[in-house]
Formats: C-alpha cells, structure tokens, sequence
C-alpha cells in the first residue's frame, strides 16, 4: 500500500503521541470532538493479536519475538474514514484514537487536535527525556588495570 | 483394554478448588494492579513464556494461579487462543528501540559506552528484614538526572564488529513480507529448524530450562565459550502500517530484550543471539549462548536443537509433566501382570519344571 496523506497534521505523529497518552484523557477529548464529526459508522472495534517480528544479526534472519495484545478500530465519518490501534484491551481507547484519526484526516477540528496532540507530545518527550538522564547518570567508564610484577 | 471410572469425581473437585480458596487469601484486583506495578520480571517472564505482551492479563494470571508459573503461562496462552490475529507489526529494529540498559562484556568501549540503565544487578543481596518489622522501606530520592540526556539508540555491538571486519557480512537480501515468516505457532517445528523457529521457539521458551541447559554448556559441556557481546533492555514500538492511507505508526512501546554472545572460529567472530519480550537477562543470554551451540557439528546431545527446542516449551514440558498425577492404574497394572508372570515362570524353572511363561490370565492375581 502507498503511503497516503491526507489532509490534516502529520498523521504518524498525532497517532504516536496519542497511543501513548493517557487514555481518560483522549477519550474525553474524542468525547469532545464527536459532535463535529457527523454521522458516525463503527466498522470494527475489537482486541486482537499483531505479530511482533525482529531481524537478528547473525543471520539478518527475521523472526517472530512473539505477540501483543493490540486494540483496534475503523470508524467512517461523512468526511472519511480513521483507524487506530493501541497496546491492551481498551478498545474504547482505540475508537477515541480512531475518531481522532479520522476527524485529522478528514480536516476537521484541526486547532483542537493540534492543541491536544502538542499537549501529549510535551508530555511525552518530557518523560522520555527525564527517562533518558536518569539513564544517561547509570553511564559507566571501565578501565583496565594491569599489574606489574617487578622482579 | 480397560479404563477407570471414577464416582463423585466433580463434587470431590470442586470441594478440592474450595479447600484451595479457604487456605489461601483471596485476591483482588487490588492485587493483580500490585503485581503488575512491583513484580515487573515475574510479569515479563510470563509475557514472554506466554508469546503475549499483555502485562495486566499476566499479572491477572501469576494471581489466579497462585504464583505457580507454569500454570499462569498456561492460562496466558490459553487466553491468547482465543484472539485473532489482526495485523503484523513492522519489524523490531535498533534504531525504533529506546534503550535503557547496554552493557558489553567484551569490549569496555563500545561505541555509545557502557549504560547500566534500570537494574538490581549490582544490589547487596540482603533481605530488609525491616520491612517485615513493619517498616516502610525508606524512600529513595528521585534518580539523578545527567545534564544531557543519554541515546535514546545504540548500534549493535556486532554492527561495529562487521564494520572492522571482525565478523562476515551479513547476506544482502531483500527483507521478507512480515506476515510471510514461519510461524512455530502455526505450523509444526521440523528439524533442523529454520532459523526464525529456533529464535521464535527460543523467545517463548521456559526461563528454567533455557538456564539449564544453557549452563550446561556453560560449565564444561558445550564446544563453545562465548563471551556477551552485549546485554540490551530497551522499549521497542510497536509499528503497524495504517489501514486507509498506509502510513506507519507506533500503537505503543513493549518491554524487550536481547543478548548477543561472541566467541571465536578460525579466524573470525561467530555470533549467537537471542531475545524475548519483556525484560529477561538470565534467558537471553542462555538461550544466545545455546544459539551458537547448537550450529556446531559433533554438539553434546542435550544442545541440538531439537533436544533443546522440544524441552524448553514450557506449556507442553509442563503439561507431560503434571499429567502423570492422571490416574494410570491401568498401564501400572500391566507393568505389575508382568512382574508376577515373569516371577511365576522364575519359580517355576527353579522348581525344574519345564514350563513355558504362563499367560495374563494364568498369572497369579
């Protein structure tokens, strides 16, 4: 499939950050959102496995590292269609995520959505950041020592 | 042929459940939501051994089933039967993986240092008997935080090794369609087994038994003596491809970790590896060390790779295993028929008689 852009934020971006965010809060957003969307179709809305493949370096074989527990949904709204997917069984996050993603895509709502997702972005990066230094202090120098025996 | 009937058998087993229930504490979400906060190895083994990145179902699991981790996989997989598969991730790469722990053992600088991330490893092993006093375990401060944040991704070691033509270069080859990998869950292992089996079936093995043979080779009887390239914990996303407009997009980050181990050949490097999902050093390890075992000729029985793949299944090891509390009254009576008859003939030739062995239904009962 091409990779295809329709209107609205980067899509990638808004759905990175989102699917992370805290889920009370992007159902409530999506909550906020839904009377601007129109009618809305619910396709799918389930939990179900994705399969988590890995390339090794010995080989450069790929394989399967195993399967995650995945939420997901596709919606259509009279402006067009929205899928997301999350980690865990919360497939009201995953319709929220989709409502987003479908309201991004089709134009609507943009200031809200931007505003939101600029929100969960800070956060984001700023755990991940605060993570990274903490990690960053556990750096360690090794240093060999040899020992001379004099005789 | 015969079989054994057994009366009262379903009111026996549910008082047996209700005697089980009444000497033990009852549980809640309380505890399952505990477990999942400050048990984070014991959920990410059962993940990994369960094939199932699910951390509040295997929190729920380790809860009903009363820690007993065989049974808390079972439940998992047991679980993850029920699911359907719904997409393939993109592939799990270093540069989408945000590492929070690499260390080398065979080299001090590795390009990117030496980072030893969230870990006990390097704890006193003293129980804080405190805690059991009633005390509150004091609070540690906030980790420091460094004044520039550390590489959210590191090369492989290996890829710095390959570069300095320490290692052959891997094959060029166009990468294969995700959905199209073999699959232990889906079809049956052969051996030799395909690469992508042994590392599957590895990445879903029993900690234990990986550990056991692993050491095993580790002590004396493997034909290698590797050295860990490197250790890595880290998040890695979990990359699906959009439905409508294609493009590809993080649903999440799941715990992973993998460790190569290096040794010697001739004149080069060889490598083995492994990883599992969750954080899982003592099996990574093992099991990497297993992978380069298990390609030499003339291994040690226990280190083939169907030796190894087979027993280290964890759910069907430990299926076999508990099903031998089954009632088999039946084939043990065989084996008794057969020490009576054999005994009968024994007595009957010390008696000098000229007696053939007497049939089951002859024997004494």
């Amino acid at each position: 499939m091409t990779q295809l852009q329709l209107e609205g934020l980067d899509q990638a971006h808004c759905l990175d950050v989102l699917s992370r965010a805290q889920a009370e809060e992007v159902k409530q957003f999506a909550e906020e959102l839904i009377p601007s969307l129109g009618e809305i179709e619910v396709l799918y809305n389930r939990t179900g496995l994705t399969m988590l493949p890995m390339q090794e370096p010995v080989k450069g074989t790929m394989f399967y590292l195993g399967e995650v527990l995945i939420a997901e949904a596709w919606v259509r709204i009279s402006d067009g269609e929205g899928y997301a997917a999350c980690l865990g069984r919360d497939v009201e996050q995953a319709l929220a995520l989709a409502l987003i993603d479908a309201a991004n895509l089709a134009g609507l709502a943009q200031d809200q959505i931007a505003a939101f997702v600029k929100l969960q972005a800070a956060a984001s990066h700023q755990a991940d950041d605060d993570l990274l230094r903490q990690v960053e202090a556990t750096r360690v120098e090794m240093e060999t020592f040899e020992w001379l025996i004099s005789k | 042929m015969a079989y054994v009937a057994v009366r009262g058998g379903e009111q026996a087993i549910r008082q047996a459940e209700k005697l089980y229930r009444a000497l033990n504490h009852p549980f809640g979400a309380g505890l399952v939501h505990a477990i999942e906060r400050c048990l984070p190895y014991l959920i990410d083994r059962v993940m990994g051994e369960g094939s199932v990145y699910a951390p509040d179902l295997a929190a729920l699991a380790i809860a009903q089933s009363g820690g007993d981790l065989y049974e808390a996989v079972l439940l998992l997989r047991a679980y993850r039967s029920t699911l359907p598969r719904l997409s393939y991730a993109e592939p799990v790469t270093n540069e989408t993986m945000f590492t929070v722990r690499r260390i080398s053992a065979a080299f001090k600088d590795i390009p990117g240092g030496q980072i030893l991330g969230p870990t006990l490893d390097y704890s006193h092993r003293i129980l804080d008997l405190d805690i059991l006093a009633g005390n509150d375990p004091p609070k540690d401060a906030e980790p420091e935080k460094a004044e520039d944040p550390a590489l959210p991704a590191y090369p492989r070691v290996s890829d710095w090794q390959r570069l300095n033509g320490l290692l052959a270069p891997l094959p060029e080859s166009e990468p294969p369609d995700p959905a199209d990998l073999p699959d232990v869950t889906r079809e049956p292992i052969t051996f030799p087994a395909p690469r992508a089996h042994r590392l599957q079936s590895l990445a879903r093995a029993d900690t234990g038994g990986v550990l056991a043979l692993g050491y095993a080779g580790m002590r004396g009887y493997g034909l290698t003596h590797p050295t860990v390239n490197e250790v890595r914990l880290a998040y890695a996303d979990v990359r699906l491809r959009h439905p409508v407009t294609g493009v590809i997009f993080s649903a999440g980050r799941v715990r992973v970790s993998q460790t190569e181990v290096v040794g010697t050949k001739a004149d080069e490097l060889e490598l083995g590896f492994a990883a599992t999902m969750g954080w899982n050093e003592v099996k990574t390890i093992s099991a990497a060390m297993l992978d380069m075992e298990m390609d030499r000729e003339d291994v040690h029985p226990a280190h083939t790779d169907e030796f190894v793949l087979y027993h280290t299944e964890a759910v069907e090891a430990s299926g076999f295993c508990i099903h031998y509390k089954l009632p088999h009254y039946v084939t043990f009576n065989s084996s008794l028929d057969s020490i009576r008859r054999v005994r009968a003939h024994e007595q009957a030739s010390d008696n000098g008689k000229d007696v053939k062995a007497p049939s089951m239904e002859e024997a004494p009962a």
